[in-house]
Order: structure tokens, then sequence, then C-alpha cells
């Protein structure tokens, strides 16, 4: 059985290294992102898009039929100059985070930290109901996941006229499609509101507006996802492997327009 | 003013300019290059417009032209995938669209009808079904059998049946389904379907782009 090390442990750890470049894999507990921050440590999302290589080049590390985003998290990983990965293996991430994260200890030469994060102190997600373009919305909620701090200004909410529930895409080209009024849902929500483990904050969701309920393809989350969506008066279930098809954009355009829902 | 229909083996057409209009059609790999029209949907139309409507509108559009119900399901089945739109209480309620391992359903179905020469409408509906989910890989089912001493007609029978079963459980297994598409004219197909099925036809699209034009629709 795999020991974790404390947060303590951790501080000792950083103490005793002299890191410029850590990866984070899902949102480690707030007291690493602390840790990361106070010591200048340049802190990479592992889950997003950063570098411009061959998926295929992951293939002999991870199957092709795999959650696209720990795809992406090993392609990052191989790619990128890093010192540490702090990857989160807890319910607030995934049990593919979890193998992933043995895998990268196996074929890696920088140390692989495991966090569990249950986290349950609420950050709040005024981003996720804030009137702005969704693709906005999704870059600055990503990226402050990096940060151990509230938002200066955070942004009032808007009167919401669709939604959008899951986790941030791999591919965000159909988050564009959306409206500037989307509120955002599911894990995306847990994310800002730093508590990747509240499984109720996940499951809750607007039953007044349509919906699409995304999950990445092969992800645990499209079992949930499909539930809501059959639960929901008003849904669209997608779940998108890499890179989304034109049938899958033309579904989102066609449940929006059809819903009466204004672009 | 012409719409169009661009589907990936029948580009259908309706020229309201005409002093009667009626829907017709053209094998797509006819079509000239240089064609435009003022209004087109399918999979090919972004080519030859420059107003294109996204497939899944023009069939909910359609749908409510054609049917005179506020609770239905509408499927349409082409040459490279199948989707649908369930209405409930006159809004929509559902949809799918599957292009990937719901793909090549309709055109496998026309090339095996081209090659082993047989004609649907006069095949009997088997008792076998095939378990099929792609047209591509249902193929190999067929010369599986074929091997194994099956009759051809029978074979290719039981993969229509098969596609059938498929695009039925795709679209949520419904009482009662509207057809739209080619399969709507291939009695084998029809008649496989394990429920009340009402043929709507080649059209559905092309009605559907004059409602959106807001066009008085033609039979």
């Amino acid at each position: 059985m795999i020991t974790l090390p404390s947060t303590e442990e951790i501080s000792a750890f950083l103490n005793e290294s002299n890191f410029q470049k850590a990866g984070i894999v899902g949102v480690p507990p707030l007291a690493v992102i602390r840790e990361l921050n106070q010591r200048r440590i340049e802190i990479l999302d592992l889950d997003a898009m950063l570098v411009l290589e061959d998926m295929e080049s992951t293939v002999s590390l991870l199957p092709r039929v795999y959650c696209a985003i720990l795809r992406t998290v090993v392609l990052n990983a191989m790619h990128l100059d890093l010192d540490a990965i702090f990857i989160d293996t807890g319910p607030g991430k995934c049990d593919g985070a979890m193998h992933v994260a043995t895998v990268l200890e196996h074929s890696m030469d920088i140390p692989i930290i495991r966090t569990v994060n249950s986290d349950r102190e609420p950050f709040g997600h005024p981003f996720c109901r804030t009137q702005m373009g969704l693709t906005d919305k999704f870059l600055t909620i990503t990226e402050r996941v990096k940060s151990p701090s509230l938002p200066e200004n955070p942004p009032p909410p808007c009167k919401p006229t669709a939604g959008f529930w899951g986790v941030p895409p791999r591919d965000f080209s159909i988050l564009s499609l959306f409206p500037d009024t989307t509120h955002v849902y599911g894990w995306t929500r847990c994310m800002e509101n730093k508590t990747p483990a509240n499984d109720a904050l996940e499951a809750h969701n607007n039953m007044d507006i349509p919906t699409v309920f995304f999950s990445q393809s092969f992800c645990a989350k499209t079992a949930l996802a499909r539930l809501l969506a059959r639960q929901h008066p008003h849904a669209l279930y997608l779940d998108i492997d890499v890179h989304t098809g034109s049938s899958a954009k033309a579904k989102i355009q066609a449940f929006l327009e059809l819903s009466g829902v204004q672009k | 003013m012409i719409l169009a229909d661009f589907g990936t083996s029948y580009t259908k057409f309706i020229d309201l300019t005409a002093p009667e209009p009626v829907p017709y059609l053209r094998a797509t790999k006819e079509l000239d290059r240089d064609l435009k029209v003022d209004l087109a949907t399918g999979h090919n139309g972004k080519r030859f417009s420059s107003h294109y409507v996204n497939e899944l509108i023009a069939l909910a559009r359609g749908g409510e032209s054609l049917i005179d119900d506020d609770n239905y399901l509408l499927l349409d089945c082409g040459s490279r995938d199948i989707k649908y739109i369930r209405y409930r209480d006159g809004k929509l309620q559902d949809m799918g669209w599957n292009a990937e391992c719901g793909a090549s359903m309709g055109f496998t179905i026309e090339l095996l009808e081209n090659y082993y020469n047989l004609d649907f409408n006069t095949l009997p509906i088997p008792d076998k079904t095939f378990s099929v989910t792609c047209g591509v890989l249902g193929i190999s089912s067929i010369f599986d059998e074929i091997t194994s001493g099956m009759d051809e007609s029978a074979a290719v029978a039981s993969f229509v049946k098969g596609i059938a079963i498929n695009a039925f459980r795709f679209a949520g297994s419904p009482e009662k389904m509207y057809l739209s598409g080619g399969l709507c004219d291939n009695r084998l197909f029809v008649e496989s379907l394990p429920c009340e099925v009402v043929p709507l036809g080649r059209f559905v699209l092309l009605a559907g782009l004059q409602k959106i034009g807001k066009l008085p629709a033609t039979d």
C-alpha cells in the first residue's frame, strides 16, 4: 500500500530541494499550492494542453483508449522539463490519476508526489456564475488552480440562460458555441471552489435552464453525467475524446438553438 | 430559390422558382463542383452555399412541418450517420447524432444490395439478427455466416435487420417512430424495426429548410 506524504513531510521535502518548476495534476490540497507559491516555484497545470507534441507519443506509457486528460498529463510530463509532479489521487480526481501516478513513477526520473485533497473550506465559484465568454471563464478557472488566494475582485453573478456541467474539456473548442450567460456546474465548479472532492456540489445543477452534461470519454464521471442528464428535463449528454468532431459541435449548436437559447 | 440537402450518397433539391416545385434527387458524386444553392444542409452542404443550416436543426424543423403531433420521435437514417430528435409537448426533449460507431450503415446497405444483386423489397424479414453497431464492421458477420453455409441473401437480410435494431436502440427504443431518409423505401429495413414506423421519405430536411426560410412547405 502506498503511503501518502503529509503536508509537513511535503514541506520538509521542499526545504531540502531546489525545485524551480513543478507540474500539478488535478487540484492538489491548498496547503501544497500555498507551499509552492511561497517558495516561488513555477506551477504548470499538466491537465491542460501545454505542448504541441503528438498524443501518439504517449502510447508507450498509456493505452490509446484512456481518458484524454490523463493522456495529456503524460504527454506534458514527457515533454516538459519539470523538477517534480504533485498529482492528486484522491476522490477529488480519479482512480485513473492514481494509476497514472504509478506509470509516471516508473518512467520519470523526477519525484512524483501523491496527494489526496480533502479540503472542505469553500472558496466560492464566482467565475462559474458570471457573464463572460465560456472559453475565458474556463481559462480563468483552470488558471486559478495555481493560486492559493481568493480573486481580488470577484465578478458579479448573471442570470443564466444555459448550463455547462462537467470537467474542463480537453478540447476547449466546444466552449465557443455557448452564450456568455452560461453557468458552469459539475467538477469545474468544485475546482473553482477549491473543494474537488465535494460530490454534492459536483452533482448540483439547475433544472430550469437547458444544460449540456459533458464528460471526457473513458472518464468514470460519464456515469454521473448520464444520470444527471436523464434526470434533467432539458439536457444534452455528450462525451468527447481527444478532439471534438463536427457532429458533437452540431449537436450542441442544435440543442441550444432548438431550446431557444440566444448566443 | 434552390434549397438542397447535400447527403453523402444523394443530394436532395427543390427549386422554389419552378411553376410546381417538386423535390428531386441527384447522386452526390455527379454534382458540378461549382454548383451553388441558396440554402443548404447536409454534411457536404457548406461547400455549395454561403447559407448553411445544421443538419439536426433542419431535421427538427422538418419534423415540426410534417408531423401533426406534440410528442414524437423522428429518426433520420442516412448513408453515413443516424440522428434523431425527440419532442415532448411540442418542445425538444432529446437528440442524438451518431456519425462514428453508427457510421456508414445506409451506405453499406446499398453497397450490399448492388454487390449481391438483391431486392430488399422482396426479401423476407429474417428470424436471425446480427449484432451490428457499424456498417463496415458488420460486413465481417456476413462473410462469417456465408462461409459457414448460410445463404447470401439470408445473411445480408440478417445484417440489415441488425442495422435496423441498432438504429432503433440508438433512438431510445420508442413504441412509434417517424422515419426520414432513403431507407424509408427499403421494406426490409422498415419492417425490421420493432415498433410502429411512419415513413416520411427522403425530403424531411428540405421541408426543414423551407420552414427555416419561412417558405411554404411542398408535398
